[in-house]
């Protein structure tokens, strides 16, 4: 009995140890290995499977001459040209072929109907702040695993063209469902003027930090600021400081909304050095009643703060009010102290535009077709070069960053991080920002501590755990 | 042979008939088929298309477990409600809204009322009855508010009330109240509401302000004179004549105000989109969105919309009933 729970429980162990190797942290592996790795419940003979018939290299997908694509893309930032023209690089290779590119500023919206009527578009930019969130979609989505495997149009194997771990953000319990387009990391901005001018350096732990946020008081500035909208940038923050502190447990416990995860001491020790940046008032009061894009310029423009985590969609978002000569340049996500598991240059970064091919699209082959032309190395740099951001296309964005001092900063923290890249989405996978907002204007207006910080975030990861109508996507 | 058996069978059936002269008139010629086809039918098709066939299935689907993009929702009977009504984030807005409920319609219909009265029996109580000087003036500007879309008020006021570069915090600190420097007035729970409900007054109180004035304005003028020889005051007036007149308008006031502070969707969505501090401002609107949009939980979302048209309707009754148990003038109007 005992001995045969013993081996009951060591199989376990070794097949969960199999598949962590096989999944990888960086998701890197399972590009690797190829062909669906699990979960693929819903074989289709347009898109999954079938891998053993030879790659034509110049239709890999086998495309018909003479097919339509349909290509819904998110019309956000980035606007939608990129897509027409891979399109158009498509129809060099295919010129029977009509793609359709529809922009959308509502994609769960517009395709609600159409994937509950099994009519999907070949391809779909699921990004915005309308995007379909991906745990109800999921068993809907091809494997993108043959893209990877494919040549792109200068003749490279795909796989071999991207950064590291890009396709970890659009890997859901194993399956690689969604190939992100752009890529984005996460970082603490600030202007290097105004620190050159000052004599001031960016903080690698927090002591430095709470030393910085002193210095600034006597120049009438505080350390941090926020808007309401915003607050979670430093839930991210505090999350990036703390796997960065305890290691890939605290992602783990944290992706996989277990109980007590907030009580973890990498996460707790975070959390009490924000406290104190909190209480010694060295967050601009206010930040709870202000506007994300008021409180950022008042960052960008007044300077009223020094530091300011987010996104690097960060430079774009605050062109127009960013001060002549500001020189935004990113830093990595401070840790606690030296002892911590990963090294400081470790970065949260993650590929955002989620690209997808549902399982019941017409023209899956479409799909697949146009997101090789867009991932050529042509189609990257131009993407590049017009958006001043990187695509997850790899050696495309050359030494000066086109001039943009963030963009460089940003090729350093990539090349300084190797392979210590990582990723997490169970915020907005479960759709928890929205309550956990609420909870973090609390804690940077001074209202909460920090038990009642993780007690009210524990409750509301119990709450989606607990919840039967949410699907669960288990993170290895 | 054919045209003699109608001719015959009319014949025979014009005795009978004249005993019921009714039928005759009730015989539908195309003339009245096409009316009804395009008065009655067209609408009708129109509204139970749009209006009734979605009532019955969000009905359906409240009773569902759904994401919103399968194809078969798991039926799951009432655990949606269940549910919604053990949340605590749901009740929270429930309250919020009830809160809304209590205060605005009231607030607003005093104000409007009173500014009705002023600018139309304001004036000087000597010579004929009228309106403060430069009535018409504060009747237009009174109802500007109106004309401007409810996000670009909310948006509007957010400004006025920035924490740091807002003038109501300019002014506070200018005149020594240093304890408003920066004072997050949408961001603390103290403030947010009175804050959001004071903003809605004062968008809604210049249209019903236009509201009582035509109601007042035909109220026949020698009632007030009459009441006025009698030695009415202005109040005693407002109390006694005006109020009684114009009991009909109040009530439909009260229930637009109502039907709106039940929904207030738009306004609190500009003023504090994440719900307020501590969701002190999460309106029941809010919750069904948050769930459904962001949450992807469309069965329990639709179950909150459900909700929110029962209470809306209960609502209404509501009203209906407390005017007619006061002898409101609805029955009257009836006959």
């Amino acid at each position: 009995m005992s001995i045969e729970s013993l081996i009951n429980r060591r199989s376990l162990l070794r097949g969960s140890v199999a598949a962590a190797a096989v999944v990888g942290v960086g998701g890197l592996s399972a590009c690797a290995t190829g062909g669906p790795i699990g979960g693929d419940d819903t074989p289709d003979p347009t898109t999954g499977g079938e891998s053993q018939a030879p790659m034509d290299p110049n239709n890999p997908f086998g495309l018909e001459e003479d097919a339509t694509i349909d290509a819904f893309i998110f019309d956000g930032g980035y606007g939608t040209d990129y897509v027409d023209y891979a399109a158009k690089q498509l129809n060099t290779l295919f010129p029977d072929v009509k793609v359709t590119v529809k922009p959308s500023t509502d994609i769960a919206g517009e395709l609600q109907p159409r994937f509950v009527g099994g009519t999907p578009p070949d391809l779909v930019d699921n990004s915005g702040a309308k995007s379909i969130g991906f745990g109800t979609i999921l068993d809907q989505l091809s494997d993108l695993d043959k893209l990877l495997e494919a040549p792109n149009y200068e003749g490279t194997p795909i796989k071999d063209t991207l950064f590291g771990g890009v396709t970890a953000p659009g890997t859901f319990g194993g399956r690689f469902v969604a190939m992100n387009y752009v890529f984005a990391l996460y970082a603490v901005w600030y202007s290097q003027s105004l620190f050159d001018e000052n004599g001031w350096t960016p903080p690698t732990t927090w002591d430095e930090a709470i030393d910085l946020g002193k210095k600034a008081k006597e120049k009438d500035k505080y350390l941090f600021l926020w808007g309401r909208e915003a607050a979670t940038y430093y839930q991210t923050m505090a999350i990036e400081s703390a796997i960065k502190q305890g290691g890939d447990e605290v992602r783990l416990a944290l992706e996989n909304i277990e109980e007590n995860c907030w009580s973890h001491p990498a996460i707790q020790a975070v959390f009490e050095k924000l406290h104190t940046i909190v209480s010694e008032g060295m967050f601009k009061p206010g930040g709870s009643g202000t506007q994300f894009t008021a409180a950022q310029a008042q960052w960008t423009n007044n300077q009223d703060a020094l530091l300011y985590p987010s996104g690097s969609w960060i430079e774009n978002e605050m062109k127009k009010q960013t001060k002549e000569g500001f020189e935004l340049t990113g830093v990595p996500t401070p840790v606690v102290d030296s002892s911590s598991a990963m090294p400081y240059e470790a970065l949260h970064s993650a590929a955002g535009e989620p690209f997808i091919i549902p399982t019941k699209a017409k023209n899956a082959a479409g799909g697949f077709e146009l997101l090789r032309a867009m991932l050529s190395a042509e189609a990257a740099a131009k993407f590049a070069e017009e958006k001043f951001a990187p695509t997850v296309v790899e050696g495309v964005v050359p030494e000066d960053g086109f001039g943009s001092t963030a963009l460089v900063s940003q090729s350093d923290m990539l090349a300084a991080a190797g392979e210590d890249k990582f990723d997490f989405k169970f915020v907005n996978l479960y759709g928890m920002n929205a309550d956990m907002l609420t909870v973090w204007n609390s804690f940077l207006d001074g209202q909460d501590d920090v038990a009642g910080l993780t007690s009210r975030l524990q409750k509301i990861v119990d709450d989606v755990r607990n919840d039967p109508n949410v699907e669960k996507v288990p993170v290895q | 042979m054919t045209a003699a058996d109608t001719t015959t069978t009319r014949r025979a059936a014009s005795p009978r008939g004249s005993g019921t002269p009714r039928r005759r008139r009730h015989r539908l010629t195309f003339d009245k088929v096409s009316f009804m086809v395009v008065f009655l039918g067209v609408p009708l098709a129109v509204y139970a298309v749009f209006v009734l066939s979605p009532f019955v299935q969000a009905c359906y689907f409240a009773l569902t477990r759904w994401s919103g993009f399968d194809p078969n929702p798991e039926f799951i009977g009432f655990e949606n409600f269940v549910r919604l009504f053990q949340d605590q984030t749901f009740l929270k807005a429930l309250g919020n809204n009830v809160i809304l409920l209590v205060v605005i319609p009231p607030v607003t219909i005093f104000l409007a009322l009173v500014l009705a009265t002023i600018v139309t029996m304001g004036g000087p109580t000597r010579g004929q009855i009228r309106g403060i000087k430069g009535a018409g003036f504060y009747r237009v500007v009174s109802f500007f508010p109106y004309v401007v879309p409810a996000i670009a008020i909310g948006l509007m006021w957010l400004m006025i009330f920035d924490p740091s570069s807002g003038p109501v915090n300019s002014v506070l600190t200018a005149i020594g109240l240093d304890q408003f420097q920066s004072y997050p007035w949408l961001g603390r729970v103290l403030t947010a509401m009175p804050v959001t409900i004071f903003v809605i007054v004062w968008a809604f109180v210049g249209f019903y302000m236009i509201l009582f004035v035509a109601a007042i304005k035909g109220i026949p003028s020698e009632i007030y004179e009459a009441a006025r020889i009698d030695g009415a005051g202005r109040w005693r007036t407002l109390w006694s004549v005006t109020l009684p007149q114009v009991r009909s308008n109040v009530q439909t006031a009260w229930i637009y105000l109502g039907i709106f502070a039940l929904d207030a969707f738009v306004y609190l969505q500009a003023l504090n989109a994440n719900g307020g501090p501590e969701n002190s401002t999460l309106v029941m609107g809010q919750y069904l969105y948050r769930t459904a949009f962001t949450k992807n939980q469309f069965g329990m979302a639709t179950a909150t919309g459900v909700v929110m048209a029962i209470i809306t309707l209960a609502f209404a009754a509501l009203v209906f009933l407390v005017n007619h148990l006061t002898g409101g003038s609805e029955k009257e109007e009836r006959r």
